[in-house]
């Protein structure tokens, strides 16, 4: 597979890999791939060789992920912000996008084998139609590999995921699903991107910056984070080593910190609906009721009801999403047939 | 094998663990000694300079007034400020430590206000500095009059409070804000503001269409107009934001230091050294 290199680990690698497993191992990392055009330079080779040793370097970093038995990797390939680049760099980029995805959907028996399931994460939209139909055949030809998961985050930042998740929400108002007081931290974690992955545990930027740089900022808050000096074209498995060693050194408090926060949000969510049951039965005039128990099931009641909602406005976003990807699809196969 | 893998991960963190206390104990031992040096440089150089030199030798070997002590500090730090090529307009400090020392983190407001940041934001993930809002706000007046002496009014400080729009003290000329947060003005901001939009949706109001960046931005902003934080300046070892203003962090710079137990004014210099070395491209 062009995108996930063969190979398997030397016998120090493996030796070291198996004592890092004696250890909790993160089960989703995401990289911010950085520091392909500064290697570029130190090269002094052109900025596309670069990014292109730097696809080559996600490749094999990857192999070493499924080595270690990381199963999902978020990547950072290209931002929105990217867009304000030279018009060359942009277009080297996109052409590399285009080969790259092209051959993905050549190795679709490969892809199979090893069930990898890809998703592409942003706003597809910006790009070039051709790009957009060929991430939407990769997308469904992967759709229910379930073994590793690779999301790719193109034409993306945080801020505009965000405001997409609230966008999605205000949308399920519109048609009628959901109330506002339904919008919780829990519906806007469903209507993000990366509704389907667990939030990332480790995330590794390179090339010594120390900033996020509006990449999945909302499911990072618990994250352990490590910023390496190394730059992304130059990254070893010993990089990767360093990082998994710095989560397991976080991995108790970043535990207890998350569990705090659940409980928190738990907590809320139980009060949020203790007041809206409060104010339903106060518009329809029954008051309140003096009875706890009554109280109780009329919160209750209020619960189930609101699940119900959430439930049926997931499903019609995720039917939204499906068609988005099945009507681009549709796109390229009329087109392939004429 | 497997127990083998075990025991040898088990002395790898052992060892870690080891390395990362006798660092954090050898780096406040070097940064004490090397402050305690400077300062005594500084002294010698700038007491003279600030009152004159005098003929008559004995008066040098008179004890300098706590008055004197504390303007040298203050002309030092503001010219420190004034000699970085960036200060950061607004600095985040969060307590990623489960005690947290109220004198210490007095003391790196004052710091921050004294070499002329204008926003400062105290922030912890368990929400301490939030309940005991009052207690901090007096312990950083006290040590602005402790470290900053008699000009202290020269650097009035605006407590803005989350429940109000309205400063708790109103001052006369205003050289810093400062804000104490919680993981509720996190991720639970956000819901917020998405409610708000959704109910101007639900009022047809507003469409779901119209929502863009820049409209939640100001959703979040509210009325206060703070800045994003241009600097986080992180005090544990726990390597995470913790919640700290998830969306407003996009483009901030977070820079490490291991405890603000005992913190030194040097080693908080040299984190904002470290970020005036930071390049920016936004994307370019």
């Amino acid at each position: 597979m062009s995108w996930i290199r063969k190979g398997e680990l030397t016998l120090i690698e493996r030796l070291s890999a198996n004592i890092l497993k004696a250890g909790p191992m993160p089960k989703h990392v995401a990289f911010i791939m950085d520091g392909n055009r500064r290697y570029a330079r130190k090269l002094h080779v052109e900025r596309q060789q670069g990014h292109t040793q730097g696809f080559d370097k996600l490749a094999e970093t990857l192999r070493w992920c499924l080595n270690l038995e990381i199963r999902e990797v978020t990547v950072y390939a290209f931002s929105i912000e990217n867009f304000k680049r030279a018009k060359d760099e942009v277009d080297g980029l996109m052409e590399l996008a285009r080969q790259k995805f092209s051959r993905l959907l050549d190795e679709q028996e490969d892809l199979e084998k090893h069930g990898v399931c890809i998703r592409v994460l942003g706003d597809l939209t910006l790009l070039p139609l051709d790009i957009q139909k060929l991430i939407a055949q990769a997308v469904l030809a992967t759709k229910n590999h379930n073994k590793c998961f690779l999301n790719v985050c193109f034409a993306y930042t945080s801020r505009h995921e965000i405001t997409n998740a609230v966008k999605e929400a205000a949308w399920g108002v519109e048609q009628g699903l959901i109330k506002p007081c339904d919008v919780s931290e829990f519906l806007l974690d469903e209507c993000l991107y990366t509704s389907n992955s667990p939030d990332p545990d480790l995330l590794i930027r390179t090339s010594g910056e120390v900033r996020l740089s509006d990449f999945l900022l909302w499911q990072t808050t618990y994250s352990c984070l490590v910023f390496q000096s190394i730059l992304w074209p130059e990254y070893s498995f010993w990089n990767l080593c360093e990082a998994i060693l710095q989560y397991q050194l976080n991995h108790h408090a970043l535990q207890k910190a998350r569990d705090l926060h659940a409980e928190a949000r738990v907590l809320r969510q139980l009060e949020a609906d203790r007041c809206c049951a409060a104010e339903l039965l106060q518009q329809t005039g029954l008051g309140k009721p003096l009875d706890p128990q009554l109280r109780q099931e009329a919160v209750q009641k209020y619960t189930a009801e609101r699940e119900g909602r959430v439930h049926s406005f997931l499903t019609a976003l995720q039917e939204k999403r499906d068609r988005f990807f099945t009507d681009l699809n549709k796109g390229s196969i009329a087109s392939a047939k004429a | 094998m497997a127990v083998v893998y075990e025991f040898v991960w088990r002395m790898l963190h052992a060892l870690l663990h080891l390395q990362r206390t006798l660092l954090s104990w050898f780096r406040i031992r070097i940064w004490n000694w090397t402050w305690r040096l400077w300062r005594r440089a500084v002294a010698a150089v700038l007491v003279p300079a600030v009152f004159g030199f005098q003929n008559h030798p004995h008066n040098n070997k008179k004890l300098v007034p706590t008055g004197c002590k504390k303007s040298c500090c203050r002309v030092l730090w503001k010219s420190d400020g004034k000699s970085l090529e960036k200060l950061p307009l607004h600095i985040g400090l969060l307590i990623a430590e489960e005690e947290p020392r109220y004198t210490d983190i007095a003391n790196l407001v004052v710091w921050c206000m004294a070499v002329g940041i204008s926003y400062v934001s105290v922030y912890d993930n368990q929400g301490i500095f939030r309940r005991n809002n009052s207690r901090l706000m007096d312990e950083i007046l006290k040590q602005q009059q402790e470290l900053l002496g008699l000009d202290s009014l020269k650097y009035s400080v605006e407590f803005l409070n989350n429940s109000t729009d309205k400063p708790e003290q109103q001052v006369l000329s205003c050289q810093a804000t400062v804000k104490v947060l919680s993981p509720d003005d996190g991720k639970r901001g956000i819901v917020t503001a998405a409610q708000k939009f959704c109910q101007l949706v639900e009022q047809q109001q507003k469409r779901s269409t119209d929502l863009d960046v820049n409209m939640l931005d100001s959703l979040l902003r509210g009325t206060k107009g703070v800045p994003d934080p241009d600097l986080v300046m992180k005090f544990g070892t726990v390597a995470s934001t913790l919640g700290f203003l998830p969306w407003h962090i996009r483009l901030t710079e977070i820079i490490s230091l291991p405890s603000h137990i005992n913190i030194t004014y040097e080693h908080f210099f040299s984190a904002l050294k470290c970020y005036a070395g930071c390049e920016q491209r936004l994307g370019k």
